[in-house]
């Protein structure tokens, strides 16, 4: 039975669970973005929750940054993260659930693989097309320069890719009816 | 878990939250509007100066904020000063470190109840669509409630995991991380529902 | 006088059986329900709270549909789970006994005082403020009996508040119990608990295998735990 209460302790769930992620050592680059577990979460949040809850789960966790909890990696937070180069990413957060849990819930083969899909896209590049559409508006720097920097984070997201299909395939045998992204 | 407000008294702790947020709103949108680094430089030295009217100790916390934006500043800089035009470095530097500064500022001087109360307020406008605050006010204190649950669950798992292998266990163990915070997820929501859930009087 | 009417419950897990047409009227003040692990007690549990919606059938306490009148449920029936952590929502004991009372209509300020007034009956001022994550098994069943009486419901469920605790724990969280005006449907598989309670229903594969006195039911359900113990295996 998912009733109401369900919905909301798996949004307030899975925007916990993108904190802790922030708590796995992340590698810092020299640029100041570092390369963190979090997107992972977000990545499972849509693919496991679906669109809207997904997305709604993110914005919470979003929601509680801005309200000044350190939950970012490396223990940021604030509102002087919205202000930041890196604001792109923030905000293309919950975008991203968002379009992973929307994917997710049109393709519907095989879950490994429809989740690996919907992560690429909603993880990678609907996140990464925000991010460097923020850090383009906030340091009129030329967007080719942008994109280049980006390059060296798609290994460590690919490999969060292929975490969240291995999960979300998993997580299809043993507790189907938590996929809530197929129901 | 602790939210970053600074425990060293200010006047602004004093101050509304939502005259904070209006005026460093005001003030960010202004900075992107000033081109000139003379500008900018001035509204940097305003900011440094009001973190430092409050005490050393003070803006010293402000400046360890802004740590983690260092080498990306130092970078944007570099690259202005390569492509010859570091008057825009200087400008976006000083523009971007200022908002920071000043988006900060709200927050150290802000309690989260202060904050999670102004959200409310912003939010009721929206109670006409059938968007109500009480399930933010819940899903806040779930989230505060399931942050030291995983991370106990998650360290008795990497003890588990540690004592049957020599792998480290980071990645293996967040599939049946993951697994047993959903059966969690069920009982707290049952827990909810026996308590009223989101039917019950409660108001935020 | 409490009355719970269950009215002919029938409760599946997918194509497993968990309660088959169960009906019971319970008057009494001290009930137990005894079965061994599977048998559908807890099932039974929570529908008697109005938490799980029956395949068909009906409880009414005191009059109440638990199922649909969850205001008036509210102050009608609580329970106290088996495991505390899979039942304290709040992060501090006043956040989590002040939730109920304000779910139940209180203001903030009403609430802050009926919380005082919980603690006080307990002795306990000093938990206010505590995180619950601090505390051990026994003292968060204990927030969590607090948290159920500060909603003042005319029965309370226990699903086996018990297991797990170590025996000083054991007893002196039932002196709690023993004392309580509320009626107390109490779920165990340890008929120790409950030998002079005033009635003890035994269930078994999700059907009433017998009903009456403890001391009518007891030798036959322990005859029958001792029977299917012998050559009994994991």
């Amino acid at each position: 039975m998912q009733s109401k209460e369900n919905d909301l302790v798996l949004i307030a769930l899975f925007a916990a669970l993108v904190a802790v992620l922030g708590l796995i050592p992340s590698i810092q680059m020299p640029w100041g973005i570092p390369v963190t577990a979090q997107s992972l979460g977000v990545m499972l949040a849509g693919a496991v929750l679906g669109a809207k809850r997904g997305g709604l789960s993110i914005l919470l966790f979003i929601g509680l940054v801005a309200l000044g909890l350190p939950l970012l990696a490396g223990g940021r937070g604030g509102l002087g993260v919205f202000a930041s180069p890196t604001a792109g990413f923030i905000f293309g957060f919950p975008v991203a659930a968002f379009v992973t849990g929307l994917i997710m819930e049109k393709l519907r083969f095989d879950p490994t693989v429809a989740s690996g899909i919907a992560s690429f896209i909603g993880g990678i590049i609907v996140l990464y097309v925000m991010g460097i559409f923020g850090f383009y508006m906030l340091t009129d720097k030329s967007l080719g320069t942008s994109i280049s920097i980006m390059v060296t984070y798609i290994p460590g997201d690919l490999v969060k890719v292929v975490l969240t299909a291995i999960i979300v395939g998993a997580l299809a045998k043993a507790r189907p009816q938590s996929l809530l992204s197929r129901h | 878990m602790l939210a970053l407000t600074s425990d060293i008294p200010t006047p602004l702790h004093k101050w509304s939250a939502g005259l904070k947020l209006a005026l460093m709103s005001g003030a960010i949108v202004t900075l992107f509007w000033l081109k000139s680094p003379i500008y900018l430089a001035l509204a940097a030295v305003l900011t440094s100066g009001l973190y430092l009217s409050f005490s050393v100790y003070f803006a010293r916390i402000g400046l360890s904020m802004m740590r983690p934006l260092r080498f990306l500043l130092a970078f944007i800089l570099i690259w202005h000063v390569v492509t010859g035009d570091a008057q825009t470095g200087i400008a976006i530097v000083l523009r971007l470190s200022t908002a920071v500064a000043l988006a900060n500022l709200v927050t150290l001087t802000t309690r989260l109840d202060d904050l999670i109360d102004v959200t409310y307020r912003m939010m009721s406008p929206l109670s006409f669509l059938g968007v109500s605050p009480k399930p933010l006010a819940l899903a806040i204190a779930l989230v505060v409630r399931f942050v030291p649950v995983l991370l106990t669950r998650a360290n008795q798992m990497q003890l588990a995991f540690k004592a049957r292998s020599t792998k480290f266990p980071t990645f293996y163990i967040i599939l049946p991380l993951i697994m047993s915070v959903l059966d969690d997820a069920d009982h707290v929501a049952t827990a909810l529902r026996a308590k009223g859930g989101l039917d019950g009087a409660y108001k935020p | 006088m409490t009355t719970i009417n269950i009215q002919s419950i029938t409760y599946k897990y997918g194509d497993r059986t968990a309660l088959s047409n169960v009906s019971l009227k319970l008057t009494e003040r001290r009930i137990a329900i005894v079965g061994r692990n599977g048998s559908g007690k807890s099932t039974l549990a929570q529908a008697i709270c109005g938490l799980i919606k029956p395949d068909s059938g009906k409880v009414l306490v005191n009059d109440v549909d638990v199922l649909n009148d969850r205001p008036a449920a509210l102050n009608t029936v609580g329970i106290i789970f088996q495991n505390p952590d899979h039942q304290i929502i709040f992060p501090t004991v006043a956040e989590e006994i002040g939730f109920g009372i304000r779910q139940l209509g209180a203001s903030k300020h009403d609430a802050k005082t009926r919380t005082v007034e919980v603690l006080k009956r307990f002795n306990r001022m000093d938990w206010a403020d505590r995180p619950v994550s601090n505390f051990s098994q026994g003292q968060r069943q204990l927030v969590c009996l607090m948290s159920v009486l500060a909603m003042a419901p005319k029965v309370i469920v226990l699903d086996e508040p018990f297991s797990g605790l170590d025996i000083p724990t054991k007893r002196a969280l039932q002196k709690r119990f023993v004392g309580l005006e509320q009626s107390l449907i109490h779920i165990t598989h340890d008929p120790e608990l409950v030998r002079d309670y005033d009635r003890l229903i035994w269930i078994e594969n999700g059907e009433i295998a017998a009903d009456g006195t403890p001391d009518a039911v007891l030798p036959d359900f322990l005859a029958a735990m001792e029977a299917a113990d012998a050559g009994f295996d994991l």
